[in-house]
């Protein structure tokens, strides 16, 4: 009995040293691991391009090892949210100013990129990105690597059909808003009983409705300081009981932003708020028609388009080495000469910076550059962005169900502005 | 004597620790997943709590807002209306097939019970898809169905419309939870003793006296269980709502569950969604405690 007693000790304690033993060796070495947790921005969600962009880096910095977790828009927020509260958050997260910098940054829980951000970096990188990757006292939480500008699109063959292309112009792809009504009438009056629709069901690709009503009437979102909400403004809601006056404009509040994509892309509307480059990439074999990548209309012709910016934000998560280490790998992919081009085409939108045409011969990329010149205020960074977000579409499906047009739209700024402020 | 007393006693002291060591496994994952947390809940629930800050304690003041927050009473008020439909609904319903289907033969019964047990089986993502689908405003089967047969004069939007879309989570709710009574109702009349109710018979009785008077005092105990397991399944409605409306329109479809998901999650009000996730436990622990209560009683 005691023999085995003393054996059994001695096995136990011989599987614990060699555990030990192995977790040195595994330490061995001057190597730092790093976690990188990525939104699928074009191929960032694909392994197999990500691998090979980590493959260029390790061969510049092999004392650096990086670990990808792939991440959707459906529940990548829960899961990173869960990861901080279990004290496991990423090193290095690849989004955009709203999360990383409104959100987590905001939070306390980003480190400082400030070091990155050299004055040779603040000149090279456009100015609206530059404002939208800090806070208000200037902390960069963010180091940017493309940027897109979210358009609506029509079904072009449709329009034609229905004569309502002559409100077009398409050269620069604008539209006033008188044009706009003029249009949507001319397809609804040909037959097309579901012309758009300001879906509202939740936030997913919330920006195309924001723009839209913005757009219309020269309406904001927020102030320039991105301190106060101020959708409630007469612009706004003129563009608001327009639009849910409009036939053939639903506000539909059974679907969101990827929904409406889909019966666009089936033909079962014929124009979509909810659009940009990559959806027409993505969507390529199930269009049987001309798509028309279009700006949201103006009253003025002057479109402000939102932007969508992605970039590198680092948690900080106590460990220095780390934090440095990820810094490194964010400056290999973002301002590395050859990498950045990889690294920006691997999003399929645009360098924050001149890099010059990098997608030379792509017809496509091409013709969708032409609306970065209309890129807007990036006003995602406002406090309280989250609970905005949320009471937009609760706004929506309001006005939606037949609420007063002006209520509806105070209650949003209420809320928003109260959660702001907090 | 005394030795006797005192071997017995080592044995009993042996068995005791060895029974509890066998325990021990369980009881810590029950601790750590289910005592722990529903402690932290409680505790979390009296603090303003959020990511990355020191909780401040604030008394009540979660539960005082509680119950001027609109949003979260017309999610009571949903989260009551799903229990209180569902609940007899499915019921009922399963007890009804199954009285029919618990005397077919082996395979037929065996069928039915695979039929009303798929949607149980099958991920709650597949099953909503296919809703929505069904569901859809613009090509939806139901608004084919009833444009075609002359019930409806132009599509109805189903999940968009805050008149129908609670009905419509109801609906769905229905076929995923009837599948589980259902198997449940067919083994426990299979299990009602025959010769008891051949006596009945014998003696005159009707098939509903023979059902009232023998089988269901028998399955007494398997409608019980049903009632609080379907009773906390309504209670705890959150996929549907988060896959199908995000509690829209106009908070139309809100439950409790999702209402505590988009505080915690989307919000970071910890301490709010905490106190929710309180209130929740209490209404469905007095719920189940009365059902416990009548059924004894009867």
């Amino acid at each position: 009995m005691k023999f085995r007693k003393v054996m059994a000790l001695a096995l136990a304690a011989s599987m614990a040293v060699s555990l030990n033993a192995v977790s040195v060796l595994a330490e061995g070495g001057d190597t730092t691991d790093i976690t990188l947790w990525t939104y699928p921005v074009g191929s960032w969600g694909d392994s197999a391009v990500v691998d090979q962009m980590i493959s260029n880096f390790n061969e510049a910095h092999p004392e650096i090892n990086v670990t990808v977790e792939y991440l959707d828009y459906t529940n990548g927020d829960d899961q990173i949210n869960t990861a901080i509260e279990g004290g496991q958050a990423p090193d290095i997260v690849l989004e955009g100013p709203e999360r990383l910098v409104a959100n987590w940054g905001a939070r306390g829980l980003m480190a400082d990129l400030s070091d990155l951000w050299t004055d040779e970096a603040k000149e090279a990188i456009y100015d609206s990105v530059e404002s939208a990757c800090q806070n208000n006292d200037g902390v960069f939480y963010e180091y940017p690597l493309c940027m897109t500008a979210h358009t609506m699109a029509i079904n072009k063959d449709i329009f034609e059909q229905a004569g309502a292309l002559q409100y077009i112009d398409e050269e620069t792809r604008t539209w006033t808003a008188e044009d706009f009504q003029k249009a949507v009438k001319a397809v609804y009056d040909f037959g097309q009983e579901n012309v758009g629709a300001v879906y509202c069901s939740g936030q997913g690709g919330d920006q195309g409705t924001r723009a839209l009503v913005n757009n219309l009437f020269g309406g904001t979102f927020t102030n320039p300081e991105h301190t106060e909400y101020t959708a409630n403004s007469e612009e706004n809601i003129k563009a608001l009981e327009l639009l849910s006056s409009m036939d053939g404009i639903n506000f539909d509040a059974s679907i969101a932003g990827g929904d409406e994509i889909n019966l666009f892309c089936n033909g079962t509307l014929a124009m979509a708020f909810c659009w940009n480059v990559a959806q027409e990439k993505n969507n390529a074999e199930n269009l049987s028609f001309d798509v028309l990548p279009m700006a949201f209309p103006a009253e003025d012709g002057k479109p402000q388009l939102c932007g969508g910016i992605w970039g590198f934000g680092v948690f900080d998560n106590g460990d220095e080495a780390k934090v440095e280490a990820s810094k490194t790998f964010i400056d290999f992919m973002a301002n590395d000469e050859t990498q950045v081009v990889e690294s920006v085409k691997a999003s399929s939108y645009w360098p924050v910076k001149d890099l010059g045409n990098i997608y030379e011969g792509d017809d496509l990329m091409t013709e969708y550059s032409t609306f970065i010149q209309y890129m807007g205020d990036y006003y995602q960074v406002v406090g309280g962005w989250a609970e905005a977000r949320t009471a937009w579409w609760n706004m929506l499906q309001q006005i939606g169900s037949g609420a007063d047009v002006t209520e509806a739209v105070e209650e949003f700024v209420t809320t928003a502005n109260a959660a702001a402020a907090k | 004597m005394s030795n006797k007393s005192r071997m017995s006693k080592a044995l009993v002291r042996r068995e005791t620790i060895a029974g509890y060591a066998f325990m021990l496994p369980s009881l810590i994952f029950f601790f750590g997943f289910v005592i722990y947390p529903m402690v932290q809940c409680v505790i979390t629930s009296f603090f303003d709590s959020t990511m990355n800050r020191e909780d401040i304690f604030i008394g009540f003041g979660n539960y005082i807002e509680l119950f001027q927050d609109k949003v979260f009473l017309g999610a009571l008020r949903n989260t009551v209306i799903i229990v209180v439909v569902s609940v007899p609904v499915v019921c009922v319903f399963s007890l009804w097939v199954s009285s029919v289907i618990h005397n077919l033969s082996g395979p037929l019964c065996s069928i039915f019970r695979c039929i009303f047990y798929l949607p149980v089986v099958t991920g709650s993502v597949a099953v909503t898809v296919v809703w929505k689908w069904m569901f859809n405003n613009y090509y939806g089967i139901f608004n084919y169905v009833g444009k075609a047969t002359g019930l409806i004069d132009q599509n109805i939007n189903w999940l968009g419309d805050e008149r129908y879309a609670l009905g419509c989570i109801i609906l769905i709710l229905l076929t995923t939870s009837v599948g589980q009574p259902i198997v449940l109702y067919v083994s426990a009349l299979n299990n009602v003793d025959q010769s008891l109710v051949e006596a009945a018979e014998v003696d005159g009785a009707t098939k509903l006296q023979c059902f009232w008077k023998i089988k269901w005092q028998q399955i007494k105990p398997t409608t019980l269980y049903i009632l609080v397991i379907t009773t906390i399944n309504s209670f705890q409605c959150f996929a549907l709502i988060q896959l199908l409306t995000s509690g829209g329109p106009n908070h139309s479809t809100d439950t409790i569950m999702y209402y505590i998901y988009h505080t915690a999650f989307k919000l970071y009000r910890y301490g709010y969604g905490n106190a929710m996730g309180v209130v929740l436990a209490i209404a469905i622990a007095i719920l189940s405690g009365i059902q416990f209560k009548v059924a004894q009683s009867d």
